[in-house]
C-alpha cells in the first residue's frame, strides 16, 4: 500500500487529538524514525504539542515550548520545512539551549513539516531519530502528506461546537481533505472573515461547523455563502 | 500579414508574439515575480496565443491530488469545469501518463469521461486538450487548454503550450535546483498562496460587493500599481488585520478612480 494510503488509512474514522495521535504512530511504523509529535502554535497564545507517537516523543516536543527554540517553532518562523541532519555537528549549532538537551535525550536528527490551515502557518509536524543523517526523500514526501492530513484534526480541536475528541466512524479523512482544498471553500472563507469579523481559520472552523451542522458538504455551504444566499451570524 | 485560425487578420506573426511572450515572462522569472500572478498570466497567454477559449494550470498537491492554481477565468461554470478535472478529464490523463492529450471532437469522448465530457459539453467546450509540467523526473502537473471551437492542435500548436507549460515550471522551482525534496515542498507552498489569494477574493468580493472575478482584477491591480506581489497583498490582507485599513483605502480608490 502506498504511503498516503497507510496514512490516509491512520486518521479515517478518527477526530481530533485520537487522529493526530494515530498519525504520529503511523509515522513511526512508516518511516525510519523513532518519535513524532505533531504541535500548534499561535501568536499570542500558548503552544501546545496535540498530537505524539509515544510519552517520550511528547517529552521532545514541549522542550522546544519551555526553552523558546526548536523545530516547531523555526518551520512556522520560516514558513517551511526545518531539516537538521545532526544535532551533535558543532559547526551547525541551530539551537544553543535544545540541540544538547535533545542529545541527552540520545536523538540526533531532528525534522519539521509545517501544517497549513486556510494558508496559516499553525504548527508542524516533528519527526526526531536516533541515528544522524539526511531524511531521505521518500520520507520526506510522505511526511508532508502526515502534514497535510495533520489539519483537519487541528480544525477539530478549535471547533469547539463539533465534539472534537469523539471519534467518528464515518469521517472519512480523504474526502474532508479534498473538501477543505476547494477554490469555493477558500473564497467563502475570506467572505466570513469580512463578515464576522474573525481570522481565517475561525473562518474555516465556522464553515465547517455549519455544514457539520447542517449535515451537507463544505463545498455546498460555500457555494450559498458566496451567492449570499447563506450567512453565518457572528458569535 | 498573415489569417489566424478564425480567417482575421493580424499584424504580427504568431512567431513573433510566442518569442515575445516567452521573453517577458521569462524575464519576469529573472527578476522578482509572484507565483500565482505570473501563471494566470502565462494561461491568459496560452489563451491568446493558441486561440482557445480558456487555460487552466493543475498542479498536483502532496497526495497526487490535482488542484488549481491558475487559470484564465474564475466563473463559476469554468471553475467548476477546471475542478471536476481533478477526477478525470484530459489533465489528469496527462498528469498519469506524463504525456500530452488532444481531443479534437469532445463529443466523442463521452465514453471515456463520462462525467467530465457531458459537463464540459454544456459549458460550450467543443475540444479538449493538455500538456505535461516536468521536472526532476517528476510529472508536477499539467495544462489545460478549452476550446470552444471543434480542432486538432498543431504540432506547433502543442511547441507553444509545451513551452509555456515550462516556463511555468521554471517559475515554479527557481528557486534551487529540483530535487523530490526540493520541489515538494515547493509546491505545496505554490498551492498554498493559491489560498489565500483565493480567500482575499471572498473577503473583496464581501466588502466592495463585486464579483470573485473582479475580486481578482482589483487585487491585482493594486499589487501592481504598488510594485507588491500579488500574495503578499493577500496574506496582509488575510493574516495581518492591522494591514487592512490601508489596503482597502488604497483599494478603495482604484475602485473609484
Amino acid at each position: 500500500m502506498a504511503i498516503h494510503k497507510q496514512l490516509l488509512a491512520a486518521v479515517d474514522g478518527r477526530r481530533g487529538l485520537a487522529a493526530a495521535d494515530s498519525l504520529c504512530e503511523a509515522c513511526v511504523t512508516l518511516f525510519e524514525i523513532d518519535a513524532a509529535a505533531i504541535s500548534l502554535i499561535f501568536p499570542g497564545v500558548n503552544s501546545a504539542t496535540l498530537g505524539s507517537s509515544d510519552a517520550a516523543a511528547r517529552v521532545y516536543d514541549e522542550l522546544q515550548f519551555t526553552m523558546g527554540e526548536g523545530p516547531c517553532l523555526d518551520s512556522v518562523a520560516t514558513r517551511g520545512p526545518i531539516l537538521v541532519a545532526d544535532l551533535a555537528d558543532t559547526n551547525k549549532v541551530r539551537w544553543p539551549a535544545y540541540g544538547p538537551a535533545m542529545l541527552d535525550y540520545k536523538i540526533r536528527s531532528v525534522f519539521a513539516i509545517p501544517v497549513v490551515l486556510a494558508g496559516e502557518f499553525v504548527g508542524a509536524l516533528d519527526l526526531f531519530r536516533a541515528q544522524p543523517g539526511e531524511l531521505p526523500d521518500d520520507e520526506l514526501a510522505g511526511a508532508v502528506v502526515a502534514a497535510e492530513l495533520a489539519g483537519a484534526p487541528l480544525l477539530d480541536l478549535m471547533g469547539s461546537d463539533l465534539q472534537a475528541a469523539v471519534n467518528d466512524p464515518g469521517s472519512s479523512a480523504w474526502a474532508e481533505f479534498n473538501a477543505l482544498s476547494r477554490t469555493e471553500v477558500s473564497q467563502a472563507t475570506g467572505m466570513l472573515v469580512a463578515q464576522l469579523g474573525v481570522e481565517p481559520t475561525d473562518a474555516l472552523v465556522r464553515l465547517r461547523a455549519h455544514a457539520y451542522a447542517t449535515n451537507r458538504s463544505a463545498t455546498d455551504v460555500a457555494r450559498d455563502i458566496l451567492d449570499r444566499r447563506l450567512r453565518l451570524e457572528a458569535d | 500579414m498573415q489569417p489566424d485560425k478564425e480567417g482575421k487578420v493580424t499584424d504580427t506573426p504568431r512567431e513573433t508574439r510566442v518569442l515575445e511572450a516567452v521573453v517577458s515572462l521569462v524575464d519576469n522569472v529573472l527578476h522578482d515575480f509572484d507565483v500565482v500572478d505570473l501563471l494566470t498570466e502565462l494561461t491568459e497567454r496560452c489563451a491568446d496565443l493558441l486561440d482557445i477559449a480558456a487555460a487552466a494550470f493543475l498542479l498536483a498537491d502532496p497526495l497526487g491530488q490535482l488542484r488549481l492554481l491558475a487559470a484564465t477565468s474564475t466563473q463559476t461554470r469554468e471553475l467548476e469545469l477546471f475542478q471536476l478535472q481533478a477526477d478525470e478529464g484530459p489533465c489528469v490523463e496527462c498528469y498519469a501518463t506524463g504525456e500530452p492529450v488532444s481531443v479534437a471532437d469532445l463529443r466523442t469522448a463521452t465514453a471515456r469521461w463520462p462525467r467530465f465530457v457531458p459537463a464540459a459539453l454544456e459549458g460550450g467546450v467543443a475540444s479538449v486538450h493538455a500538456v505535461p509540467m516536468r521536472a526532476a523526473g517528476i510529472v508536477l502537473g499539467s495544462l489545460g487548454l478549452f476550446g470552444s471551437q471543434p480542432g486538432e492542435l498543431t504540432e506547433s500548436d502543442l511547441l507553444v503550450g509545451q513551452t509555456l507549460a515550462h516556463v511555468a515550471c521554471v517559475a515554479l522551482l527557481q528557486e534551487s535546483a529540483p530535487t523530490p525534496s526540493t520541489v515538494i515542498p515547493q509546491l505545496r507552498s505554490a498551492l498554498n498562496r493559491r489560498i489565500v489569494v483565493e480567500q482575499a477574493k471572498g473577503f473583496l468580493r464581501e466588502r466592495f460587493d463585486i464579483s470573485v472575478d473582479e475580486a481578482f482584477a482589483l487585487l491585482r491591480r493594486y499589487a501592481h500599481a504598488h510594485g507588491d506581489h500579488l500574495t503578499d497583498v493577500a496574506r496582509q490582507l488575510m493574516g495581518e488585520p492591522s494591514s487592512r485599513p490601508a489596503l482597502l483605502d488604497g483599494m478603495t480608490q482604484l475602485v473609484q478612480g
